[in-house]
């Protein structure tokens, strides 16, 4: 079992993991109690900012669900469901991906949902779970609240005057006179009640969704561990998804950074093949990639930028014929073996309108009709990358020490002096050339297409040359 | 335990008798040859399911057998995947056999030929289920890969071939569907097929095939049919040439 992790605020524990509460660690508690319950245990101090770096993580995240989200500092998120209930299939249905999506980044969660923000946020600190539909049922539900359970919203002297009067659940304390209450716990609390009940309206600032996307994401102990930054780097991509649907956008590539101590970082470069805000397609990539990288050293912080961000809108679902769902899974599928065999290994065709036949065939990222030039007469579906000599006797060109016989021919083909001396982009052979090519057939009854160099200056001084195999 | 009437597993769709096609005979698609198609069950290439091609080399005919099937679900807006081919494909040729080549895709073995990596795209592709064909050459694939590869197709719709050397004819494999392909010289120069597994029963006789070939065939047999063409010689004059671009000497003698 691991040693357990505690965190620490003011010489108190706030905070402990599961293997700290199995010990009897308990919040409150002094950390040197804790320590003599768990030798092991590792404190750590309360980091603020880490806290709300991570509750603005989430908050891109939620943008998956809802475009209006608020953060309560250091507390948690409010989500605004009402609107898209329905989208998502009930409250059910939507509370369910919430939990399983925020479990599978590695999260536990409390959660309640009301008509009013406030008095969500209440319910969920005590930890009365579920839906109230109605005010109705959120006003009663709050007015069962004991008083010390909201410790961390109202001010902790109010909490004890109010004790003293002999309450202790909201409900006691806003059945007296209101007037009276105002005058001994305060306007500013009496407002935080009005508002938790939906009684006055609440105007606080909606989480505004960053203009560019880059976050970055410390990780708790240094690793070299695919496995680990794997699941750390999930919880970047799920938000830049979730950041993405709110701003009905995608990207076509975007870079991780692997940052290590005192060294620059690795970068790693995602490319797409089509845009895209898919976090399950983002992460399946990584999923090839990182067990491949090779790290100096061990990282400390991933860092997620998306920069280029184009439009992507929702599509349609056809009413009729054939889903969507069979043309969307072959991007995916090209992306996957991109991954893993390399770009260069995955693609199409683009054919060139060439006369000369080893410049037809263009390797394109995404292959397309262009004109495959005049195909005056058949070319064979292989054609070799470098032409084959073959050994001439009595006259004859010879395969695998068998004569050949000629079948059709000769084919006179003549072109390119505009870029002899050049290698082109593959680098094949082009430029000048003038050949006379025939159609052959091996003793093993294969079709071949060959050539005989016809070029005086050629270096080699003419010879049979074996280009393609008809199949 | 019930005992299950004899009658209700033979309805089953991958039990056959012996004497004949399966009766619930997969999807096919036809493959654009007529006396293939009388021979295989479903009256074409099983879509769902691995069909095993053991040819030796790279052009014996293998792409003129598959290409009108391919054309046929290309057209319907699907994808062909071509994995590892013995040689590099040449695009014009392609398109002049009416693959559409915005949906098609190749898959290069790669420099250090790990063959690995060809069946496990081909189970990818497979898995996927995106591509309504795909074309897998491997030399290496064993009665485990096969299998693996029959039951990622038959989770799909994506007709699936495998091409395999011949010397894994006596290999078990759970494919479907196997053929032995063979360009001869006996029967005019057509293309032997050999049906050595299929859902029904067995076929002794191999089956002729003609197929578009550039050229009209000839018996190797008589050489001295056949002009004789040494460097002494002056060539004979370019049947069709290409258009030929004029070359900067000839301009400057112009």
């Amino acid at each position: 079992m691991p040693p357990g992790k505690a965190v620490v605020e003011q010489n108190r524990i706030l905070a402990c993991d599961v293997a700290a509460l199995q010990a009897g660690v308990r919040p409150w508690m002094k950390p040197a109690l804790a320590r003599s319950l768990l030798p092991d245990i590792a404190i750590l101090p309360r980091d603020v900012e880490a806290e709300q770096a991570l509750l603005d993580t989430l908050a891109c995240w939620a943008g998956t669900w809802t475009p209006r989200i608020r953060v309560v500092p250091h507390t948690g998120l409010l989500l605004e469901i009402a609107s898209c209930l329905r989208l998502f299939g009930g409250f059910e249905h939507l509370h369910d991906a919430i939990v399983t999506g925020l479990n599978a980044q590695g999260y536990v969660v409390r959660s309640a949902a009301a008509p009013v923000a406030q008095g969500a946020l209440w319910l969920t600190l005590a930890g009365e779970s579920g839906m109230r539909f109605d005010r109705a049922a959120m006003s009663r539900s709050l007015d069962s609240l004991s008083l010390s359970a909201l410790g961390s919203e109202l001010p902790a002297e109010c909490i004890t005057r109010l004790n003293s009067f002999g309450l202790s659940t909201l409900g006691e304390a806003r059945r007296l006179p209101h007037s009276a209450l105002t005058r001994r716990i305060g306007a500013a609390v009496m407002r935080e009640l009005a508002r938790a009940y939906g009684e006055v309206p609440d105007l606080r600032e909606e989480f505004a969704f960053p203009a560019r996307f880059d976050l970055r994401l410390e990780l708790p102990v240094p690793v070299d561990n695919a496995e680990a930054l794997l699941f750390a780097s999930r919880r970047l991509v799920q938000a830049l998804a979730g950041w993405l649907t709110a701003r009905q956008g995608g990207v076509r590539e975007c870079s991780l950074m692997l940052e290590h101590r005192k060294r620059e970082a690795t970068l790693m470069p995602l490319g797409f093949a089509e845009i895209l805000r898919d976090g399950a397609r983002i992460e399946a990539i990584l999923r090839e990639r990182l067990p491949r990288l090779e790290l100096a050293t061990q990282v400390e912080a991933l860092r997620l930028v998306a920069d280029n961000v184009l439009a992507l809108p929702g599509h349609s679902q056809p009413l009729f014929g054939k889903d969507g769902a069979q043309a969307a899974a072959m991007p995916a599928l090209i992306e996957r073996l991109r991954a893993r065999l390399g770009e260069a290994a995955v693609h199409g065709y683009a054919p060139i309108a060439d006369h000369r036949p080893e410049c037809v065939s263009a390797h394109a990222a995404q292959g397309k009709n262009g004109s495959a030039g005049i195909v005056p007469a058949a070319r064979p579906l292989y054609l070799l990358n470098a032409p084959q000599t073959l050994p001439e006797r009595h006259g004859r060109p010879h395969h695998r020490n068998e004569p050949l016989l000629l079948l059709a021919g000769p084919e006179r083909i003549e072109s390119g002096w505009w870029d002899a001396g050049e290698s082109n982009s593959d680098g094949r052979p082009s430029g000048d050339m003038r050949r006379d090519y025939f159609v052959a057939l091996a003793p093993d009854q294969r079709w071949l297409w060959i050539y005989r160099e016809c070029r005086a200056d050629f270096d080699k001084g003419g010879g049979w040359f074996l280009h393609g195999y008809f199949s | 335990m019930d005992a299950v009437p004899l009658a209700t597993v033979l309805a089953r769709s991958d039990i056959w008798r012996g004497d004949r096609f399966a009766d619930a005979a997969l999807p096919a698609v036809a493959s654009g040859f007529a006396a293939l198609d009388r021979e295989l069950p479903g009256g074409g290439w099983p879509r769902g399911a691995l069909t095993e091609l053991l040819c030796d080399g790279g052009g014996q005919g293998e792409l003129s057998l598959l290409l009108p099937a391919c054309k046929q679900l290309c057209a319907d807006d699907g994808w062909l995947i071509l994995i590892a081919p013995p040689h590099p494909l040449h695009a014009g040729a392609l398109a002049a056999a009416g693959m559409p080549l915005e949906r098609l895709l190749v898959v290069e073995q790669g420099r250090d030929k790990k063959e690995l990596n060809a069946l496990w795209a081909a189970e990818q592709a497979l898995n996927s289920d995106a591509p309504a064909a795909v074309l897998c050459w491997s030399m290496q694939a064993d009665s485990k890969s096969v299998r693996r590869l029959q039951l990622a197709a038959a989770a799909g719709h994506t007709a699936a071939f495998l091409l395999r050397p011949t010397r894994a004819t006596h290999e078990s494999s759970s494919a479907v569907l196997r053929l032995r392909v063979q360009a001869q010289a006996e029967h005019g120069g057509t293309l032997a097929v050999d049906i050595l597994k299929r859902r029904g029963p067995p076929l002794t006789a191999s089956l002729h095939l003609e197929l578009p070939r550039p050229a009209a065939w000839k018996s190797h047999g008589r050489p001295h049919h056949t002009t004789s063409f040494t460097h002494g010689t002056p060539l004979a004059r370019p049947a069709s040439a290409a258009t030929v671009a004029r070359h900067p000497s000839g301009l400057a003698a112009g």
